[in-house]
């Protein structure tokens, strides 16, 4: 214990001794000192870059020591960082330190120096620095150059998310500068009159291209800026992993992540290091890359994946035995051998992985797209299986792969074979059924079939037989071939019962038969139908059960009812099935579709129990019905749509609206105020039987305007409300006037034919052409009542006296309005008779020239006259001369007067029997026998007569002449 | 976006094609008013910063109030207006030639700022139609009369290039960029407006004699080969070579 404090005492003497002698030392510099210190500045990397060596340390010896270093910032009392840097000195060596600036170092002068200590790491606190360094300066200002305004960093680099310092430096303290971070005007800091720092804080990605920071003198053109390049943060690779397919190249893949969107500035690399081997590579592809397998069977693997940029270095790490990462080739040569209906034996083989490892192989069986089946088969290299079930001439497709048996990674690829059994005899009867109808006595039979299912047929269906059995005739069969495909064939039978039955065949055999008994009466007895209603799914159908022997149902449909052929449809179902859904892709809304259910009978003869018709979907009637309208009335009238057929309707017509509109717009009883879909209000009459497809409408009034429309309504609605149909009611009167009207137009129609027909008699009656003097009443009234003496004058007591010939000029071109226009020529005829003293009231005279022809034609020369008819009459002493003189006269004005410009006036006395047909009068001129058959002129007392007759009296004259007979 | 792309792609492709038609197909046409037609079509085409400018200033991010008004031509970087206009017709195509082979290289250091695909396709295009328009300018000195004498267009001389030099900073460079398809698109406009009065001259010396228009352009190169030292000098671009090359 003694010998314990003496030591402690003489160790605690040598320390102090020690430290008495440092105390004199630190007046001089510490021989590890450091000296020769440099800075020099990397503007890019805003790094001040030191170096220095030690003072005074021997070449071979080796010493720890720590570095203070100080930077100030513009002055050198502004420290801004303080670091101890601590390292091995050799001797002689130049120590290099860099420190990084967050101010680019061209705004501000910096300031450096340094002092050292040996490195005691027990006793740190108690370190004896060495002095400081003098102060190194480093001011890049000095060098930018005479330009007016300066910005930094130039092109710096960072990752978004940093905080970056900008700095601009004037040359002038005049100017006003102002900066900018893509077009943003930035709030910076004063670091001295010339310099202003801006701290940007979380800097975004902008684009590929950087992000433009630039600064302006205010009133000038200079424009100064940089460009920071901010990149996105460097991603973690993911998803490493790494596999071999062969046992010679490892296949690594890994997901780079997202760009760092400055591939140009900023490209990064990929490498990786394995580190049993040491062996590192560059990966050209930034997403995988491949290592040769050692030779000498590695068997463990470490492999550090690292992704690096400038800015930023990921890594990643797996460790992996190599058999565990075995990813096995794809197998090939598969085969099939012994193929048969329903089996096939499959053979595979698998690239080599040594005689080491076991692979598990799956095969997976595929029919009509699906795995049918799935099998697990231990492979070394040869695989072999056998599949069964199969069914025949089918298409099968089989696939296998394979995995490492003892340590799963990945399975191979699928490789895949496709395969087809062999063909057996058809194994179902075929699905028939028929549509029977009568036609001239006979049995039109078309029997349809389904075509068998691929599994039912085996193979393909070649041709179906249909044996017809005479049931009254067991020796009666009848064989037919049809065919395939086939699916239906029309028997013409007679009115016996017959039994058919059908047969599917294909190259291998014959189907069983399905049989089907046909019977002389059809079996469409009257049977009601109900209606069903569909859904989206189908008919539910039901039905009663038949007692007796019922060996199932058929339930018959068609698909397309509207088009012939309607696609015939059924479905058999078993004797206890009572109920049904009929579904089909077929069905549409708006269509009617009619079900027939049948039973069949031991005998598989069927009778039809049940009807059924419904809409999958109803909807409103589509149309509207054509309305004939009659016995219009004045109060009524009547609306027919005879033709309109509810069938055909997309729904189940369950009556009609007539809708009427009126200008009044009152509605009578029957019916109600609708209004319609353009606003109008008109009146509803619902008619709710379907089948009346007639309607008065009454209570009309007369002479009004009116509208209708008829339309059919259902459960989903009524028909389109399309145009009216307009009509106007007649007055009251118009029926009665024209019952009075028609009757009378036709009496006058009666009495005018009646007169047409009697038209000669009328005239004769009426206004005979030359009045009778024996039969005129005016004589009979004279005589009678004025003057009975008056009487009809005798022939015998008229002497000719004068013939008033007028000559008329027409025709010659001269003036009507001329003054000589017509001179009458007077013929005297002289007395017959000593008495004759004067002109008497009458003068009559015996016309032998009249001729109504003659007169037409006003020609003397075209009628022949009979010239001894006077001498044969006798009637005037001088006629001859008066004759010769009227002929002279006559054929003087033919020669010298044109025809039609002269005429003879006179009183015509010959009553014509042809009178009126004056074309026969030239050939049969009037042949007059007796004075009896001349009409006498009657003797008309002046008073009653013309005025007497004078140098222009010629008009007196043309008053005695029928108008007709007038020729001027 | 793509559709826009391709809208602006779709006629320059069209007119590239049609640039090169008459280099691929190995001769030149000899039909003087048609070869006019096309150079002043061509020129029309070009002088639309559409094709090359707008892309450049939105790819950089120049498209910024304050700093899209400094995308200014530099005064010199390309001929003038009125210093074209007082060239003859062989000096002219000359100095379009010069100048377009000066472009060409400097859209090839702009790529290098273009970082994405499409802009680069874009770029390729207008480089491909300045190639095309190059040849017919070549096409168009050989039916000048005297064309035997010099066809070859005038070499670029180093220190006619207007590329920037490479001490630059990114923002400077892009400035100068912007700057220099400024003046191109300008020059280009300039060119055709050149063209079009050449087309002038050729109408009327048509409705007067049908190759005066030929002659007189003849005329005036002759002049200018005998007084080319009075001839008004073209700057191409700060610190190149003044004046016309041969001129």
């Amino acid at each position: 214990m003694a010998l314990f404090s003496v030591f402690q005492t003489t160790f605690l003497l040598a320390l102090l001794s020690l430290r008495t002698h440092q105390s004199e030392v630190l007046s001089e510099p510490l021989p590890w000192a450091p000296e020769s210190l440099k800075v020099s500045i990397n503007s890019t990397h805003q790094c001040l870059h030191l170096q220095w060596s030690v003072h005074n340390l021997a070449y071979h010896q080796e010493l720890k020591m720590v570095f203070q270093i100080e930077i100030s910032r513009i002055k050198t009392s502004n420290v801004i960082w303080v670091e101890n840097y601590s390292t091995t000195v050799k001797g002689n060596q130049v120590l290099h330190w860099s420190w990084e600036s967050k101010l680019p170092l061209e705004c501000a002068k910096h300031f450096i120096r340094m002092r050292s200590a040996v490195d005691d790491a027990t006793t740190p606190e108690q370190r004896f620095w060495s002095n400081w360094s003098s102060w190194e300066e480093v001011d890049v200002q000095n060098s930018l150059g005479h330009e007016p305004l300066f910005v930094f960093p130039k092109d710096k680099l960072v990752e978004e998310g940093s905080n970056v310092t900008i700095c601009y430096v004037s040359r002038s303290q005049q100017n006003n500068i102002s900066c900018y971070l893509e077009g943003v005007r930035m709030q910076g800091q004063q670091l001295d009159p010339n310099v202003s720092m801006f701290n940007l804080y979380d800097v975004a990605f902008i684009r590929e291209t950087g992000t433009n920071i630039y600064c302006k003198v205010d009133r000038g053109d200079d424009i100064k800026g940089i460009v920071l390049f901010v990149s996105k943060i460097l991603e973690e690779p993911k998803d490493f992993s790494c596999e071999t397919r062969d046992f010679q190249t490892l296949s690594c893949t890994w997901d780079p992540g997202r760009d760092t969107g400055l591939l140009k500035q900023l490209p990064q690399s990929y490498t990786l290091f394995e580190s049993f081997s040491g062996k590192k590579i560059l990966c050209k592809h930034k997403s995988w890359c491949n290592w040769q397998v050692a030779p000498e069977s590695q068997e463990m693997y470490n492999f550090t994946l690292t992704a690096e940029n400038y800015l930023r270095k990921r890594s990643v790490h797996i460790l992996f035995n190599l058999a565990h990462r075995v990813h096995p080739m794809a197998p090939f040569n598969v085969l099939f051998n012994d193929v048969s209906v329903t089996n096939a034996t499959i053979t595979w083989k698998v690239h080599s992985t040594g005689n080491y490892y076991t692979l598990l192989c799956q095969v997976e069986l595929y029919g009509e797209g699906k795995v049918i089946q799935k099998h697990n088969v231990s492979v070394k290299v040869n695989g072999e299986l056998v599949l069964s079930g199969l069914q025949p001439d089918t298409e099968y497709s089989a696939q296998v792969r394979c995995a490492n048996a003892n340590h799963f990674w990945k399975w191979s690829e699928w490789t895949r074979q496709n395969f087809t059994t062999v063909e057996a005899a058809p194994s179902e009867a075929p699905d028939i059924w028929r549509n029977v109808k009568s036609v001239q006595g006979y049995c039109v039979v078309t029997l349809f079939w389904k075509p068998l299912t691929r599994l039912q047929a085996n193979g393909e269906i070649l041709f179906y037989n249909i044996v017809v059995k005479d049931l009254d005739r067991p020796s009666g069969l009848q064989l037919l071939s049809v065919p395939a495909p086939a699916n239906r064939t029309e028997l013409t039978l007679d009115q016996r019962s017959y039994q058919i039955h059908v047969t599917a065949n294909n190259s291998v055999g014959t189907s069983p038969a399905s049989v089907l008994v046909v019977s002389g009466d059809p079996g469409d007895e009257e049977v009601e139908e109900e209606r069903v209603k569909g859904t989206e799914g189908g008919f539910s159908l039901s039905w009663k059960p038949q007692l007796g022997n019922i060996t199932g149902y058929v339930v018959e449909w068609c698909d397309r009812p509207r088009d012939p052929p309607c696609d015939l449809q059924w479905k058999h179902l078993g004797p206890n099935t009572t109920s049904t859904v009929i579904s089909s892709d077929a069905f549409r809304p708006g269509v009617r579709y009619n079900f027939r259910i049948y039973g069949i009978s031991t005998e598989m003869v069927p009778h039809l129990l049940e009807k059924k018709t419904g809409y999958s979907q109803e909807l409103a009637p589509s149309d509207n019905p054509r309305v004939v309208m009659s016995n219009l009335t004045s109060h009524s009238f009547t609306l027919s749509w005879k033709d309109y057929s509810t069938e055909s309707q997309p729904s189940f017509i369950r009556g009609y609206h007539v809708y009427l509109k009126s200008k009044a717009g009152q509605c009578h009883p029957g019916s109600e105020k609708a209004v319609l879909s353009d606003d109008s209000v008109c009146c509803k009459y619902k008619i709710d039987d379907p089948k009346q497809k007639t309607f008065v409408v009454g209570n009309l009034q007369p002479e009004s305007f009116y509208e209708f429309l008829v339309t059919p309504y259902s459960a989903v609605g009524e028909g389109p409300h399309g145009a009216f149909t307009k009509v106007t009611t007649p007055d009251e009167y118009s029926p009665m006037l024209i019952r009075i009207i028609l009757p009378m137009i036709f009496c006058i129609l009666l009495i005018m034919i009646l007169c047409y027909l009697k038209s000669q008699w009328m005239k004769e009656k009426c206004y005979p052409d030359i009045p009778d003097p024996y039969k005129s009443s005016v004589l009979s009234l004279i005589k009678s009542k004025e003057n009975p003496r008056l009487t009809i004058m005798n022939i015998k007591d008229c002497v000719p006296d004068t013939i008033e010939v007028v000559n008329k000029h027409e025709g010659t071109g001269k003036s009507p309005t001329e003054p000589e226009a017509a001179k009458p020529t007077y013929l005297y005829l002289l007395p017959a008779e000593e008495s004759y003293s004067g002109p008497g009231p009458c003068i009559c005279f015996e016309n032998f020239t009249y001729n109504q022809a003659a007169s037409d034609s006003a020609s003397c020369g075209h009628v022949p006259v009979p010239t001894k008819a006077p001498s044969q009459l006798g009637l005037l002493t001088s006629s001859e001369n008066l004759l010769t003189a009227l002929e002279k006269n006559c054929m003087n004005s033919l020669e010298e007067i044109p025809a039609g410009e002269s005429s003879l006036n006179y009183v015509s006395q010959v009553a014509s029997p042809m009178s009126g047909e004056k074309s026969s009068l030239p050939t049969n001129p009037p042949q007059p026998e007796l004075c009896s058959e001349y009409k006498m002129q009657m003797a008309i007392p002046l008073g009653l007569a013309a005025p007497s007759s004078s140098g222009s009296s010629s008009l007196s004259s043309i008053t005695l002449l029928d108008e007709g007979e007038h020729y001027h | 976006m793509q559709a826009q792309l391709l809208w602006r792609t779709l006629p320059s492709l069209v007119l590239g094609l049609l640039f090169l038609s008459m280099p691929a197909m190995g001769s030149c046409s000899d039909k003087y008013p048609e070869l006019l037609g096309q150079l002043q079509k061509q020129a029309d085409f070009m002088q639309h910063t559409n094709t090359l400018l707008d892309l450049y200033i939105r790819s950089q991010g120049l498209d910024k109030n304050g700093l899209k008004e400094h995308c200014r031509e530099r005064p010199g970087a390309f001929p003038s207006k009125d210093a074209l206009q007082r060239l003859s017709r062989r000096v002219f195509l000359r100095t379009l030639d010069t100048t377009l082979g000066h472009v060409l290289l400097r859209l090839a250091a702009l790529e290098q700022d273009i970082p994405k695909a499409q802009d680069l396709e874009m770029l390729s295009v207008v480089k491909l139609n300045i190639r095309g328009f190059k040849n017919n300018i070549h096409c168009m000195a050989q039916l000048l009369p005297g064309s035997s004498e010099t066809t070859e267009p005038t070499p670029t001389s180093p220190g006619a290039s207007p590329s920037p030099t490479p001490t630059l900073d990114t923002f400077q460079r892009r400035l100068e960029g912007c700057r220099f398809l400024h003046g191109y698109h300008r020059f280009m406009r300039s060119v055709g407006q050149v063209f079009r009065e050449w087309g002038k001259s050729l109408s009327r010396s048509r409705r007067h004699s049908p190759h005066q228009g030929l002659l007189k352009g003849a005329r005036r190169m002759q002049l200018s080969g005998r007084n080319k030292r009075l001839m008004p000098r073209v700057q191409l671009a700060p610190g190149s070579h003044r004046g016309a090359p041969g001129g």
